[in-house]
């Protein structure tokens, strides 16, 4: 559905994307994750055609970007990352306006808001103005809003950004219901833990694409022991672990340490860090690796 | 025009949605407008008249009379000395002095020339010149008043005087409003066509729907006029409102064509809605936009002859004006409201100021991408 063979862009000096190469297929759910400044909006807004490629091929259902916009956006559904309705404009004249401007024919138009209504649970709310909506409702009615006209490529540019816990769950279910109606959805998030909610991803940084599978593959192929280690003294745990050459990686989640190890460490050497470390470690236990390890991993040992 | 119709139903809809814009629209102006009207007075009147007469004779103390007729004079005082008229004028309580000298009534009666003195405030140079206008004109009136006495008769002999016959032409009551009003109907018009449009893509841009509007099949020029149009409406509607208003207020009468104004004033709009949108394309907040459209708007202001005549103005200056659109439209504005002239006479305002929308329009729909940078 999507072909980007080496694609480049500068903002001046700056090298926002350099060289990413990937295909998303028909009818997946696939995942750009990364932190801001990767390179993931300018991605996709040049997938949209809103923005021209420096160098490198990208084309949307066989059609390249620089020549057939008009064609593209026809079949792609947009939504920005900046929340980007009329919030002066009730539910239904929003959803009415994108319709109007696809040129959704009238008979179409009511089965497709009702199935939309069904996704969002709107129709409570046709009447009111989208400026009063929730975060959450916000969300699911520019949702809506770009999939009034039944694009064949959805595009969402950090859709959960902002949005609370429950709101994101219920907004990953709404994608995977898109998704089985035969769409395809490009979708780009700072969550690490919404990874796992797609078919394939990429993982973003600097501008390059620097992971790119199914995220169990992604875990699975990652050989190194991480284990979840607990001190008072984190700083200097973490510190005290990074001097060490078998140890790949150290990154702080919350109040553990998480050590990835070349090798897996024997008792006898955990008892020798206690040893060196002048103090024991309130807990230590083999964790399997989420997408976050694998990330800060790729993040670390990519350039050097 | 499918979709310029769907934007512009968006438009309305948004326009309307907010009641403080129905008030901005056509409150504001005409509330603007009483008061300019008003305000914006080029008469002088009730100058402030202060008298030193020393001669104190028949002759001198008729010509004060003569002074307290006018009604462009009002007397607030006699006194004696030049010290005296210097700390009045210095405290603003007066603004012109007449100086009758000793002996003035007799020197005239005897047939040599008299001299008489005006002081004049000239801080306001404009209301001083138009003061000592006045007063020499009473002065004038007063002296063949007295010349052509019958005892005078023989003094005048051998001299032969000239009555000026004035006719004004166009403004035979030189109302001050039958010209300024007009002006100022230009100027709101002007002012509300190019906030509103200049604020109308910017707005988009700054909310960030201008980005999910910029992924869809619409043109470029299908947006642009589809948010254009509605305010050329309501622009035109809101010129016709205050134009009769005006009327109705300053008890002012238009003598031209209605409809030929009309159509003028709809040529003028797309020139300024053009104007405002081309700031739209060049800004990216609504702040920016505001601060270049007023930046615009002094100098069409300014530099449209509204207050300031252009003839008046350095050469260079006048040819700079020719850039400016509200010049067109104030000449023809005037001409058709006060000498009711015909297409015929406005064609050279009515060509340049045309082909300036149209040049502003396709630089505005070239200027708007579709795309970000």
């Amino acid at each position: 559905m999507i072909k980007i063979e080496n694609f480049r862009k500068n903002y001046g000096d700056i090298q926002a994307v350099r060289g990413m190469c990937f295909h998303v297929e028909k009818g997946e759910l696939f995942g750009l994750i990364g932190p801001d400044g990767a390179g993931k909006t300018t991605l996709m807004r040049a997938i949209c055609t809103l923005l021209v490629p420096d160098d490198g091929v990208i084309e949307v259902d066989g059609l390249n970007v620089r020549e057939h916009v008009t064609e593209i956006r026809n079949l792609i559904g947009y939504m920005p990352q900046r929340f980007s309705l009329y919030q002066d404009l009730t539910v239904d004249e929003n959803m009415q306006f994108f319709a109007d401007i696809f040129e959704v024919p009238q008979d179409e138009r009511e089965q497709r808001k009702k199935e939309l209504y069904r996704f969002s649970h709107l129709e409570a709310f046709t009447k009111r103005k989208a400026g009063a909506l929730s975060g959450g409702m916000k969300q699911k009615l520019a949702l809506s809003c770009a999939l009034i006209h039944t694009p064949k490529l959805l595009v969402l540019d950090e859709p959960t950004f902002g949005v609370d816990p429950v709101s994101r769950q219920e907004f990953w279910e709404i994608l995977h219901e898109i998704q089985k109606g035969g769409t395809t959805i490009l979708v780009s998030t700072a969550y690490m833990d919404e990874a796992d909610q797609c078919d394939r991803i990429g993982l973003c940084f600097n501008g390059e694409i620097v992971g790119l599978d199914t995220p169990q593959k992604l875990k699975n192929d990652f050989k190194y022991m991480i284990y979840e280690i607990r001190n008072e003294n984190l700083y200097r745990l973490r510190d005290f672990f990074a001097r060490h050459p078998e140890i790949r990686t150290t990154q702080l989640f919350g109040d553990a340490l998480h050590v990835s190890f070349l090798e897996n460490p024997t008792e006898s050497n955990w008892r020798q860090y206690e040893d060196e470390f002048g103090d024991t470690f309130t807990k230590r236990s083999q964790i399997s690796p989420d997408i976050e390890d694998i990330f800060l991993d790729l993040m670390e040992n990519h350039n050097g | 025009m499918q979709e310029i119709w769907v934007v512009m139903q968006k438009e309305f809809r948004q326009i309307f949605r907010i009641r403080e814009m129905i008030a901005i629209i056509f409150v504001m102006p005409l509330i603007q407008m009483a008061l300019l009207g008003f305000a914006i007075s080029t008469e002088v009147k009730n100058v402030k008249l202060v008298v030193a007469d020393q001669d104190n004779s028949f002759v001198s103390r008729e010509l004060v009379r003569a002074f307290t007729k006018v009604e462009q004079f009002k007397l607030v005082g006699h006194v004696q000395s030049e010290k005296e008229i210097d700390a009045l004028i210095h405290n603003w309580q007066a603004q012109l002095a007449l100086v009758v000298p000793k002996n003035f009534g007799r020197d005239l009666q005897r047939g040599s020339i008299p001299e008489i003195q005006v002081i004049v405030d000239g801080m306001d140079g404009q209301t001083a010149g138009v003061a000592m206008g006045y007063a020499a004109g009473v002065l004038n009136d007063q002296l063949q008043k007295f010349l052509t006495q019958p005892q005078m008769r023989q003094l005048l002999r051998g001299v032969h005087m000239v009555n000026m016959q004035e006719r004004m032409w166009y403004n035979p009551n030189l109302s001050p409003e039958q010209y300024m009003v007009p002006g100022i109907v230009v100027l709101l018009l002007t002012i509300v066509s190019m906030m509103l449009s200049a604020m109308s893509l910017v707005r988009e841009k700054e909310i960030g729907t201008l980005e999910q509007l910029m992924v869809t099949p619409l043109k470029k020029h299908q947006l642009i006029f589809g948010k254009v149009i509605p305010f050329l409406i309501l622009a035109f509607v809101e010129f016709m409102v205050v134009l009769q208003i005006a009327q109705w207020i300053f008890q002012i009468e238009m003598v031209g064509s209605l409809p030929l104004l009309s159509l003028l004033a709809l040529l003028y709009l797309f020139a300024t809605l053009g104007l405002g949108v081309f700031i739209s394309t060049i800004t990216t907040t609504q702040q920016q936009a505001m601060f270049v459209a007023w930046f615009f708007m002094v100098f069409m202001i300014i530099m449209g002859g509204f207050l300031v005549p252009i003839e008046n103005m350095p050469p260079f200056l006048q040819k700079l004006t020719y850039i400016n659109p509200m010049r067109y439209f104030m000449y023809m504005m005037r001409d058709i409201f006060q000498k009711g002239s015909s297409l015929h006479y406005l064609l050279k305002d009515a060509i340049p100021m045309t082909a300036y929308g149209v040049v502003i329009f396709t630089a505005s729909v070239l200027k708007f991408q579709k795309r970000v940078s």
